[in-house]
This record gives C-alpha cells, sequence and structure tokens, in this order.
C-alpha cells in the first residue's frame, strides 16, 4: 500500500503546531509517531490534504518527576523511552506493563504515549485495505449509516485498542490539551466518548500535549490477551488498582479496554470490592458482573463471545495478583 | 505537494535527495537511493522485512516512517553491516545456522537481531524474543533463527573480550 498525497507541514514548537493546525483545521491531520496514521492513511481511511508532524517539537519529548510526586511524560515521548524511565519502572509498574504490550519492539521504537492514546479505533470491516472494503458498502466510519459488525447499530462501535489508556485511567492520570484559548487539564477516562468515529473529545483545534501520572499509593496492575504476544491488538485489555489493605480497600479502580469505542470503568464491580474486599466471591463477582455489563461487544480478530469469556477471565486473575501482591 | 530536500546518510554515505512528502523511508531507500536489501512487505507494519537500524541503532520500520521525517539524519541497512568486508557476526552466523528459507524476511531479521545484540551481546530468552517478534518467518519457524543470533552473540562477546583483552 502507497500513501495518499498531502502537504506536510513540520512543527518546530508547540505554538506552531496549533498554528497550523488552526489554519488548515478539518483539512489536518495530527502526526506524532505515524504507527497508526500512516496505516490509517494507506488504507484509506484517512486522507488528510496536511499531515502536521510534531516529531520536531522538543518540549512534548520530556519525562519529569514534578516535586509533588506526579509524572509527567509529554505526548511525544517514544513507548520505548517511557519503558526504560526509571521513575517509570520504579513507581508505575503497571503502566511500563501497558506501554511494554504495544506491539513490537519496533512499533514501541516508532509510537509515542500521545499517540497511543489518541489511537484511531477499529472494527473487523474498517481495518482492511480500501480494496477489501469495498466488496462492501461503507459504514459510519467511511461514508454511510451503517454498520457491519453490529447490524442493528445506530453509532460506531469500533474498538478502542490502546493498551496504556486503561492503565492511566487506572492510575488516576489526567491529560493535558492545549487549543487557540489555552490548556486544559481532564481526567484520562474523561478524554474518551463512547463512539467509534469520534472517540475523544479533542478538539479539532487542540493537542494532546502531555499525561499526568499522580502518586496516590495506588498499587495497579495491567493484563493483556491478544493472539500474537509482542504484535496483535488486544483480544481484551484490563487494569485494576488498589489504595489500602485489599480486605478493607480505600479505592478501588477497574478499567476494561478493547470490548467498545472507549475504555470502560466498571463502577458496579469497584462498589463490590469496595464494600467486601478482595476476597476470592467478591472477585469472582467482579469479574461475572462485569461480563454481565459489557453490551453489544464488536468484533476485531477474535469473535464477541470470546471477547466475553475472555473478560471474565482477565479480571478474575489480574485481581488476584492485585491482591496477592498487595498481602 | 512538491519535494523536498532532504540530507540523508545511508551506512556512512551522505545523499542529497528530493523526495516527496507521502514516500517512505522504504521507498526512498529502495527506489531512489537503488538500495534493494531492506525489502518491502505487508507495508502496515506488522511483518518487519523493512527493518533498518536508526541513529540509536534501535530497530525501525522503514514502511512506517516518512523520508521527510529523517532530513540530518542517519540510518543503516542491511547493506551497511558488513565489518572491515567481514560478514556481520549475526549474518555469519544466519549462513551456518541455515537461518534462512526464502531469505525474503532475512534482512529485516537480521536488522531486528542486531539491534538487540548492540545494547546486550548476553541477552535473555525473553529480550530475543521480544526483539524478534516484530519480524515474522512465513517460512518455517523461529527455531535456527534463534539458535542463530544465540551464536552471533556468543561471537560477538568473544570478540568484545578479545578487544578488551
Ligand atoms: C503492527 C502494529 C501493531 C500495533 N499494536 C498495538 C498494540 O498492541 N496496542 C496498541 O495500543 N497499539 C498498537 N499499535 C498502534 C500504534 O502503533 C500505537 O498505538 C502507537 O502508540 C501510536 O502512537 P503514534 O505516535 O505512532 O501515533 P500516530 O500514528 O502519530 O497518531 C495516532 C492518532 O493520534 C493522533 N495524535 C497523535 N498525537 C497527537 C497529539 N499530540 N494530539 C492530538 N492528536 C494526536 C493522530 O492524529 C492519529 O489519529 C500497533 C501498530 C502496528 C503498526
Amino acid at each position: 500500500m502507497q500513501l495518499p498525497r498531502f502537504e506536510y507541514v513540520r512543527a518546530a514548537s508547540l505554538d506552531e503546531g496549533l498554528a497550523a493546525l488552526a489554519k488548515h483545521g478539518a483539512d489536518a491531520k495530527i502526526m506524532s509517531g505515524g504507527s497508526d496514521l500512516l496505516v490509517n492513511m494507506k488504507m484509506r481511511l484517512d486522507t488528510p490534504r496536511v499531515l502536521i508532524s510534531l516529531g520536531g517539537i522538543a518540549e512534548l519529548q520530556d519525562i519529569e518527576e514534578l516535586p509533588d510526586g506526579v509524572l509527567r511524560i509529554g505526548a511525544g515521548c517514544r513507548l520505548t523511552d517511557v519503558i526504560a524511565h526509571p521513575g517509570v519502572s520504579a513507581r508505575f509498574p503497571a503502566l511500563r506493563d501497558a506501554v511494554a504490550a504495544v506491539g513490537s519492539r519496533h512499533v514501541r521504537n516508532i509510537g509515542t504515549l500521545g499517540g497511543n492514546l489518541c489511537l484511531e479505533t477499529r472494527c473487523w470491516y474498517t481495518n482492511q485495505s480500501e480494496d477489501w472494503r469495498k466488496a462492501r458498502d461503507g459504514c459510519f466510519k467511511t461514508d454511510r449509516e451503517a454498520c457491519h459488525v453490529i447490524k442493528t447499530a445506530s453509532r460506531c462501535h469500533a474498538i478502542n485498542s490502546s493498551d496504556t489508556a486503561p492503565a492511566l485511567i487506572a492510575l488516576d492520570a489526567s491529560v493535558v490539551l492545549a487549543g487557540p484559548a489555552g490548556r486544559r487539564t481532564v481526567k484520562v477516562l474523561d478524554f474518551y466518548r463512547d463512539d467509534g468515529v469520534q472517540h475523544t473529545i479533542l478538539a479539532p483545534d487542540e493537542l494532546l500535549v502531555a499525561i499526568l501520572v499522580p502518586d496516590d499509593g495506588r498499587r495497579a496492575v495491567f493484563a493483556k490477551l491478544a493472539q500474537r504476544v509482542g504484535l496483535d491488538y488486544a483480544a481484551g485489555s484490563f487494569a485494576a488498582s488498589l489504595r489500602g489493605p485489599a480486605d478493607a480497600p480505600e479505592a478501588v479502580r477497574l478499567v476494561l479496554n478493547a470490548v467498545g469505542a472507549a475504555p470502560k470503568a466498571l463502577t458496579e464491580s469497584e462498589r463490590l470490592l469496595m464494600a467486601s474486599g478482595l476476597t476470592d466471591e467478591a472477585i469472582e463477582a467482579a469479574a461475572l458482573g462485569a461480563r454481565q455489563s459489557l453490551g453489544e461487544v464488536t468484533n476485531l480478530f477474535t469473535p464477541s463471545g470470546f471477547k466475553r469469556r475472555l473478560v471474565k477471565a482477565l479480571i478474575r486473575d489480574a485481581l488476584v495478583t492485585l491482591r496477592d501482591q498487595t498481602a | 505537494m512538491g519535494k523536498q530536500l532532504i540530507t540523508l546518510t545511508v551506512n556512512g554515505d551522505e545523499y542529497e535527495l528530493a523526495v516527496a512528502s507521502h514516500h517512505t523511508l522504504l521507498d526512498v531507500l529502495r527506489n531512489q537511493i537503488g538500495l534493494t536489501g531492506t525489502k518491502r512487505g505487508c507495508t502496515a507494519g506488522s511483518c518487519g522485512v523493512c527493518t533498518v537500524n536508526g541513529e540509536r541503532g534501535e530497530a525501525i520500520l522503514s514502511c512506517l516512517s516518512l523520508a521527510v521525517e529523517w532530513d540530518g539524519r542517519s540510518v543503516t541497512t542491511i547493506e551497511g553491516i558488513r565489518q572491515g568486508g567481514e560478514l556481520h557476526p549475526v549474518q555469519q552466523a544466519f549462513l551456518e545456522y541455515g537461518a534462512v528459507q526464502c531469505g525474503f524476511c532475512t534482512p529485516g531479521v537480521v536488522m531486528s537481531a542486531k539491534a538487540l545484540l548492540d545494547v546486550t551481546t548476553s541477552p535473555s530468552e525473553d529480550q530475543i524474543n521480544e526483539a524478534l517478534a516484530g519480524a515474522i518467518c512465513r517460512c518455517t519457524g523461529h527455531i535456527k533463527i534463534k539458535k542463530a543470533v544465540r551464536a552471533a552473540a556468543a561471537v560477538m562477546r568473544d570478540n568484545e573480550a578479545r578487544d578488551d583483552g
């Protein structure tokens, strides 16, 4: 597959990037590492007239440990560099595990954390070349009010496969967004919308600048199952965090991804574990409750029935690991 | 949408090139410079046959990297890893262990293995698996490939010991 033609703009600073975005608006697309965007452009899912590269913006590529314990990761940091950072491994092993679960080493040498959070959603129909897709009419994500995966759908259910999103949500992280009117900081969970076509709250003139990970004493775990370890998108991914003792938690956060257009906070199961602690029975009930709360699940490489069964096992095993780590 | 002038160093040689913005590093290496050792496979990052080594020696997918982004930078391809006229230890080991079947994936696998062994010549099994997971052989399996990588590591360790001693 060859790339479509476009005009290339390399921003030397954040201000230049924002100015280019303001000028070209909906005609433009942002590129960080390009490992997601260029594939989608080759498949003609995206054909921007202008491509704005953030690769030359040094201020997006820093990792800092702030005095209040917050780890600030620039959106343009390569995944390999996030893994190698001593503060990440020492203080946020679940984040390191999630970053290390993204694609292959080759992909992580190109891909960035900001790009991973903004990762385009996919389903088995859209994640194909243009020629393949032409065998059928389009869908919500391309050019038609229809869905080939969930036939009764009234919107796009393409799957959010970001591995780092659930881990960052479990860690209560935030993202810093910059636009013409200034900056805003939102929780990673609130960054997403449950719509495969417009799956983040980013305005067309906004950029993701940094990720803020607070250190409030939570311990966290990340788990993923994919067909080929070290290459494929998740069939299911899950992150959980716990503050306080496992039998009397002060805070519990459970987040599932790769089941719908947005990462899913399992609030019912969280309440259950808060009330009874991480006992075997409560863990089983939390995992089952999560499975039952799924609603319609989109197929991406793995049928939705498999995903449902997987979700329960993934959650149960990860919660046992989290509890035993804490004990 | 015109072309852009870039300076790109490939295997130590500097090239001045007018590249189209939509051409990847792979396109330019193969079609403009004529170095066809780097292969074009899935063109979507999944197979690893287009792997080259970036400035830090890291494995890079040249099919998912725009050539214009390489202005002023340097890259090493399979054609550039011979050392003083001799095959690189990884290449030599692939020959000796028959870690090649049709050969199409070989340049990418060799560049992926080299990226690992440039960082450590005593890689663990997990590190070898991780380094090679993005470079896929579709003919056979990775058993002989991994044997060759371990053998190359041993040769490189010996070379290091000799250089130190
Ligand atoms: C073979 C292969 C396997 C993969 N496996 C996985 C996997 O297992 N898990 C996974 O999560 N991902 C996977 N990916 C997808 C991708 O490589 C990673 O998600 C990567 O982290 C994306 O980062 P990037 O910088 O390359 O993104 P880009 O391609 O540069 O951008 C991705 C999207 O985010 C937008 N964007 C990027 N940066 C910003 C910003 N600062 N502000 C606003 N918008 C922005 C872009 O416009 C684009 O829509 C895989 C990719 C390949 C090719």
